[in-house]
C-alpha cells in the first residue's frame, strides 16, 4: 500500500511525522499562495528554500514530496501573460528543487506541467473526477495520477469503470467527511481558493459554507454516515481499484496525522470514527461514532442505489450507533442520539 | 471554582438548555469572556446548529438562558444579542456585552432589533 500523509508545512512538523511512522510513502503540503493558491486552508506558506530543505529531508527518509497547488479558481490570472510567466517560473523552481509531484485542479496547469516538466502530475480531488469520461479527459491532458472525487468512494461501478478507462495511477482520499453530494462544495472550494491564493485578499465576515455544513449535520446526523469516507478496515475492498490512498488533513497536528497513518496502515481503528475525519473536525467533540460498529456497512453501500428516501439504511444506522457528547455535572458523557433530539 | 471551571459549567448548562428546548444537538463550540480596548466587556457564546427560526420562535426562552448565563459569569446582562450570518438562517454566536460609552451610542441610536444586518438584539437596557 502507498499511503500519502498531509504535512503542515514546516520542517519540525515533517521531522515529527517521518520519525513517527515508517508507513508513509509520500507527504504533501501547500506551497506559497503568491503564485497558485490551494482549495483548502493551510497552516503555513513555505517559501522555496523551505520547500527545498523539506524535500531533501523527505528524500533522505525515502519519502516522496508532493506540493499541492489545487486552487479551483484562479480568477483567470493564469491566462494573462504576467500570470502565466509567474506561475511557469514557480513550477520551474519546484522542478529544480526536486519536488516529486505537483497536485493541481486547473486543467491548464495539468497540460502545462505534463508538457514542460518532469514532476509527476496529479489531478486534485478538486477537479471532481467522478466518471470514466472525465478521467480519460485528464489522462489525455497528461495526468500521471488522478485523485478521484470522494463523492464516488462508495460507487464501485464508477470506480471500476474509471479503473478500466485509464492507465494512469489512481488515488483515493479516505477520510474526507464532506456531505454526500454537497451543494456547497464548489462554492466553498472556490472561496478557499481565493482566500488562500494570490489575492486580492478578502475581508470575510464568516465562512458561511462551514457554518451551514455543520448545521446540516446537527439537524440531520445521518449525513455523517452518508459522507463517503472509507474506514481503515474497508481499504481491502478497494485494492482492485488502487493501492494508493491519501489521508486528508493538512491543518491538523502531526499527532492527529500519525493517528490516522497508524489506523490506515494497520487497516484498523478502535474508537471514534470522527477522530479520523479531516472535516468537519469540530464535530468530533459533538458526535461519537464507534468505528467498529460500522463493520459490514460497506456491503450495503457496495450495492446501494443512493436513493436515500427509499432506502433509509444510513438513517437507521445513525440512530443505532451515533452518540452525542453532553455535559452532566461537569463531566463529559455520551448520550444516545434520540435522547438529544438528533433525528 | 476557577474562572475556567465556571465557564465550562456554564457552557455545558447553556448547551443542555438549548438542546432540551430545540430538540436538536445544538453545539456550543466555544464560550469566551472578553475585554476590548474600547472598554466593552462580556461573553461570546459561539454556536453551531442554532438558527434564526429557533430564535424567532423561542426568543423569550433563549433570552432567559443567555441572561442567566451572563449573570452566572457576573456579567451585567444589559445588552444581549445574537450575531447572524447576514442573509442566512445561521446564527454565529450569542453575546452578552457591557457596552462602553462610545459603543453604547452606536447601539442606542436606533430602535429596531437589527441595527446591523448581522446583529439581532435580544435585550437592550437603555441608560438614563
Amino acid at each position: 500500500m502507498k499511503l500519502y500523509a498531509p504535512h503542515v508545512g514546516h520542517l519540525e512538523g515533517l521531522e515529527e511525522l517521518l520519525t513517527g511512522s515508517s508507513d508513509i510513502y509520500g507527504v504533501y503540503m501547500a506551497g506559497t499562495p503568491d503564485y497558485v493558491g490551494t482549495g483548502r486552508t493551510n497552516l503555513s506558506a513555505p517559501g522555496l528554500e523551505e520547500i527545498a530543505e523539506q524535500t531533501r529531508y523527505a528524500h533522505e527518509k525515502g519519502v516522496k514530496m508532493e506540493v499541492v497547488l489545487n486552487s479551483s479558481c484562479m480568477g483567470g490570472q493564469h491566462l494573462t501573460s504576467e500570470g502565466y510567466n509567474r506561475i511557469n517560473w514557480y513550477f520551474k523552481q519546484l522542478n529544480n528543487i526536486g519536488v516529486d509531484a505537483i497536485t493541481v485542479a486547473e486543467p491548464y496547469f495539468i497540460e502545462m506541467l505534463s508538457k514542460d516538466f518532469d514532476m509527476e502530475v496529479v489531478v486534485s480531488v478538486l477537479s471532481f473526477v467522478d466518471s470514466p469520461q472525465k478521467a480519460e479527459f485528464y489522462e489525455g491532458l497528461g495526468a500521471d495520477t488522478i485523485v478521484i472525487d470522494p463523492v464516488i468512494n462508495r460507487a464501485f461501478d464508477k470506480l471500476e469503470a474509471i479503473r478500466d478507462a485509464v492507465s494512469c495511477d489512481l488515488k483515493l482520499l479516505v477520510n474526507e467527511g464532506c456531505l454526500y453530494q454537497c451543494p456547497l462544495r464548489y462554492a466553498h472550494f472556490n472561496f478557499f481558493s481565493h482566500a488562500n491564493g494570490p489575492g486580492p485578499k478578502l475581508n470575510v465576515l464568516d465562512d458561511y459554507y462551514y457554518y451551514k455544513c455543520l448545521s446540516l449535520r446537527i439537524k440531520d446526523p445521518q449525513q455523517l454516515i452518508k459522507s463517503p469516507w472509507i474506514r481503515p478496515e474497508d481499504l481491502k475492498e478497494y485494492k482492485h481499484i488502487t493501492d494508493t490512498f491519501k489521508i486528508g488533513g493538512r491543518t491538523h497536528f502531526p499527532n492527529w496525522i500519525l493517528n490516522n497513518v497508524h489506523a490506515y496502515a494497520n487497516e484498523s481503528y478502535e474508537g471514534n470514527l470522527m477522530d479520523l475525519l479531516d472535516c468537519p473536525r469540530d464535530l468530533r467533540d459533538l458526535y461519537y461514532i464507534p468505528n467498529k460498529e460500522l463493520e459490514g456497512a460497506i456491503s450495503q453501500w457496495k450495492q446501494c442505489g443512493k436513493v436515500c428516501n427509499k432506502c433509509g439504511y444510513c438513517k437507521r444506522l445513525a440512530e443505532k450507533i451515533i452518540k452525542v457528547y453532553s455535559t452532566e455535572n461537569g463531566e463529559n458523557i455520551l448520550k444516545p442520539l434520540k435522547v438529544e433530539g438528533g433525528q | 471554582m476557577t474562572i475556567t471551571e465556571i465557564l465550562a459549567k456554564n457552557r455545558g448548562d447553556l448547551e443542555n438548555n438549548l438542546r432540551s428546548l430545540l430538540a436538536k444537538p445544538v453545539f456550543i463550540i466555544e464560550m469566551d469572556v472578553f475585554a476590548l480596548p474600547c472598554g466593552c466587556k462580556g461573553v461570546t457564546v459561539n454556536t453551531r446548529g442554532l438558527q434564526y427560526d429557533d430564535l424567532e420562535i423561542f426568543e423569550e426562552h433563549i433570552n432567559g438562558y443567555l441572561k442567566k448565563t451572563s449573570e452566572n459569569l457576573e456579567i451585567e446582562s444589559s445588552f444581549l444579542f445574537a450575531r447572524l450570518v447576514p442573509g442566512t438562517a445561521e446564527i454565529a454566536s450569542l453575546n452578552s456585552r457591557v457596552l462602553c460609552n462610545r459603543c453604547y451610542m452606536d447601539f442606542s441610536r436606533g430602535s429596531g432589533k437589527k441595527p446591523r444586518p448581522d446583529i439581532y438584539i435580544l435585550n437592550f437596557e437603555r441608560r438614563e
